[in-house]
């Protein structure tokens, strides 16, 4: 009995510090989402997403991605590919980059509750993310659709 | 997450953002974050309950030796395997349910952070991929091997005494 009763209070502890961590980050979040800054980032990041061989319409997909996750950013993610702005190749090129760099602020925070880095956690999934796109990027040049699936 | 969706939804329409008052935006972060943190004690706190159970019975112990040879490749404990399966098929609450109670280091939890949030919830994941078009199969095994890749990276960077 008392092991179920101390996996209970450690139970409750996690719960508790997912609380202090999460709520705070969320409403930070809440608050500067509509600064400057992130409502132009469409043109600001222009020239990186050129680099990555992406055009504007993948701004919002990718950013929702990004930030909110592919399960929740799904209903933008779809939509904007449905409305036939994305060639294939930018489709897959924003799915390569959200598969491994997606929800990073939910991601990061529920391991930092652990005790993990969160400047090396996020670093290290932006870095590859980045370094993955562009390279297919250039090896999958526009109007080439072939070279998909020998990646 | 509605609130969200629905002043994206407004951007695309009208091309700029309405911008609620303050207050409202922290009322607004404070009912997503009781949200989110609720989405995530429906995993946490039974798995965790379980977990910590069969630590304490020694079930861990013995089922995670048979897991030791796998997961060594990455420098973790074989406990941990458990928690990739869960965070792969369900999703990271599950995951860090099952990681709390083994007592890693800060660097093990790093090195689980970064390739469980690389491969997680494939199923789902997956499925969403798949249905915007790009090729959602490629993608998740591309996920995996990328995970496997950022484990040996990072077990690298750990025995060079680059990080951890």
């Amino acid at each position: 009995m008392t092991i179920f009763l101390e996996a209970c209070l450690g139970a409750l502890m996690l719960c508790g510090k997912l609380v202090l961590i999460v709520v705070p980050l969320v409403v930070v979040f809440e608050v500067l989402r509509y600064a400057k800054v992130f409502r132009t980032l469409g043109s600001r990041t222009e020239p990186v997403m050129r680099g990555l061989g992406l055009g504007r319409s993948a701004v919002l997909p990718l950013f929702t991605g990004i930030f909110l996750g592919i399960a929740y950013g799904a209903g933008i993610i779809i939509r904007s590919a449905a409305a036939g702005q994305m060639s294939r190749r930018e489709l897959f090129l924003t799915g390569l980059f959200l598969a491994t760099c997606h929800a990073v602020i939910e991601d990061v925070l529920i391991f930092v509750v652990l005790g993990g880095d969160a400047v090396m956690m996020l670093g290290l999934r932006l870095t590859l993310a980045i370094l993955l796109t562009a390279l297919l990027a250039r090896l999958w040049k526009p109007g080439d659709g072939s070279i998909k699936t020998e990646v | 997450m509605s609130t969200t969706l629905k002043s994206e939804q407004y951007m695309e329409i009208t091309g700029e953002e309405q911008i609620p008052p303050i207050m409202q935006r922290v009322r607004c972060g404070v009912v997503e974050g009781f949200s989110t943190v609720f989405k995530m004690i429906k995993f946490v706190l039974p798995l965790y309950i379980v977990v910590d159970m069969c630590k304490a019975y020694g079930l861990i112990d013995s089922l995670g030796t048979w897991c030791e040879p796998f997961m060594s490749l990455f420098g973790l404990p074989g406990a941990t395997a458990f928690a990739f399966i869960a965070g792969a098929l369900v999703n990271l609450y599950a995951a860090i349910a099952v990681l709390a109670p083994l007592d890693l280091t800060p660097w093990q939890v790093t090195q689980c952070g970064v390739m469980m949030g690389i491969a997680h919830n494939l199923v789902l994941e997956g499925g969403v991929l798949s249905s915007t078009g790009a090729r959602g199969g490629v993608l998740t095994l591309f996920r995996i091997l990328l995970a496997a890749i950022a484990g040996w990276l990072m077990l690298g960077m750990q025995v060079l005494g680059v990080a951890g």
